[in-house]
């Protein structure tokens, strides 16, 4: 064995580019069945009418980072496929009012496209960083809009220059100050500090009724789940000890 | 490419190429009868016919000679309670034309086997004798309400 590592190793520092080709790293046996028919829309045979169909678990990230490029596009059409057959005998079972069974697996293989999709974006991204400097990720930034609440504008390629673009302008519509929206803005602000205000005066007295009803209460938590009540000033207020009678 | 954001296409750029591809297609039952070699696919809503037919064959190695889509428009309903108009989605529907001399049936994926068969009899008997056995036990108090056992 100690050898065999030794043989792989030598073979790795000297060619690094024959290695594919040599016959140890060959797959010589391939259990899967190539089959291109429309029956690969439905599942397995022994599936049908199935009550439970066992499953593994989704592509996790860290694995799918370890693949190459081809392998996850490769990857990307098994899923694809697998996703088109679950969909298939969901919509089937939901017309024939049968049970799917663990559809679990539809929520798997979406995970599993959406991890893949990430890692191959992550790649595309240091890729184009490493040659060009950019994301290469669709440009936007942040706007405002008509009534002067913010967004963020994703940006996209038109092939009319900006200032002929006379159906852009018209549907695209950005703030300008005037006396409403003004009117608007201030009205808008004022709903959200009292919300602010409101909100920092509840927690206050909830903290004050916590101490109340929980004396010996873990402060370092408290102060964690609260971190904007001052709880000094919580213990300062009158509210704070309860009813009794002095001695 | 993997933002889902391709560049606008001008004369003479190339030719763009989706590597990972989103649509769903699903086989449907078909909604009305068909000619034996006419398949009934429910698809996602931006396909094209040659979206299908490039999806079909180059994934899937199917051959079509014709392919015609459809936009369902599903029927309203309204609401039992509030009674507000309630519509489903639309669905596109895409019918490929397989070549000459191949068919598809669309299988029965719900065999009824013999157990289940028995399950939902037995199942049967016992919700008949429960029903038998109330009548016999109300038999000499009639109209009174189900929930009511004193």
């Amino acid at each position: 064995m100690g050898s065999l590592c030794k043989l792989l190793n030598n073979l790795n520092i000297r060619n690094t580019f024959s290695l594919p080709n040599n016959p140890i790293y060959r797959r010589t046996i391939s259990c899967t069945t190539v089959k291109y028919d429309l029956m690969e829309f439905f599942d397995d045979k022994k599936n049908w009418g199935a009550q439970e169909v066992k499953s593994g678990r989704s592509w996790k990230k860290e694995e799918l980072r370890l693949k190459s490029n081809t392998d996850l596009h490769k990857l990307w059409y098994v899923l694809l496929k697998e996703r088109n057959m679950l969909l298939t005998m969901e919509q089937e079972a939901k017309d024939q009012t049968r049970l799917f069974p663990n559809p679990e697996r539809l929520d798997k293989v979406e995970d599993s496209m959406k991890h893949l999709e990430a890692v191959v974006r992550e790649r595309n991204v240091a890729y184009h960083q490493l040659e060009t400097g950019e994301t290469g990720e669709r440009p936007g930034k942040l706007e405002t809009g008509p009534f002067g609440l913010k967004f963020f504008y994703r940006m996209c390629e038109y092939p009319v220059p900006k200032h002929m673009n006379k159906k852009w302008h018209e549907t695209h519509q950005f703030y300008k100050s005037n006396r409403d929206t003004e009117q608007f803005l201030l009205k808008y602000r004022e709903k959200l500090y009292l919300n602010k205000r409101r909100k920092r005066t509840r927690d206050f007295n909830h903290v004050i009724g916590l101490l109340n009803r929980f004396p010996d209460l873990d402060m370092e938590a408290l102060k964690e789940q609260y971190p904007d009540v001052d709880i000094e000033k919580a213990k300062a207020s009158r509210k704070y000890g309860g009813h009794f009678a002095p001695k | 490419m993997s933002t889902r954001w391709y560049p606008i296409y001008q004369k003479g750029g190339p030719q763009l190429r989706v590597f990972l591809p989103n649509f769903w297609m699903k086989l449907v039952r078909p909604t009305y009868e068909q000619p034996p070699n006419v398949v009934q696919f429910a698809c996602s809503m931006e396909m094209t016919k040659h979206d299908v037919k490039n999806y079909l064959e180059k994934i899937y190695n199917i051959k079509c000679i014709d392919i015609r889509t459809r936009i369902h428009m599903p029927k309203t309903r309204r609401d039992p309670g509030k009674g507000y108009i309630i519509k489903d989605d639309d669905i596109k529907f895409s019918y490929v034309v397989l070549p000459k001399g191949q068919t598809f049936q669309f299988p029965d994926l719900f065999p009824e086997t013999e157990d289940i068969k028995q399950d939902h009899d037995k199942a049967l008997d016992e919700r008949k004798r429960d029903i038998k056995d109330s009548w016999r036990k109300n038999k000499h108090r009639p109209n009174m309400p189900g929930w009511f056992t004193a």
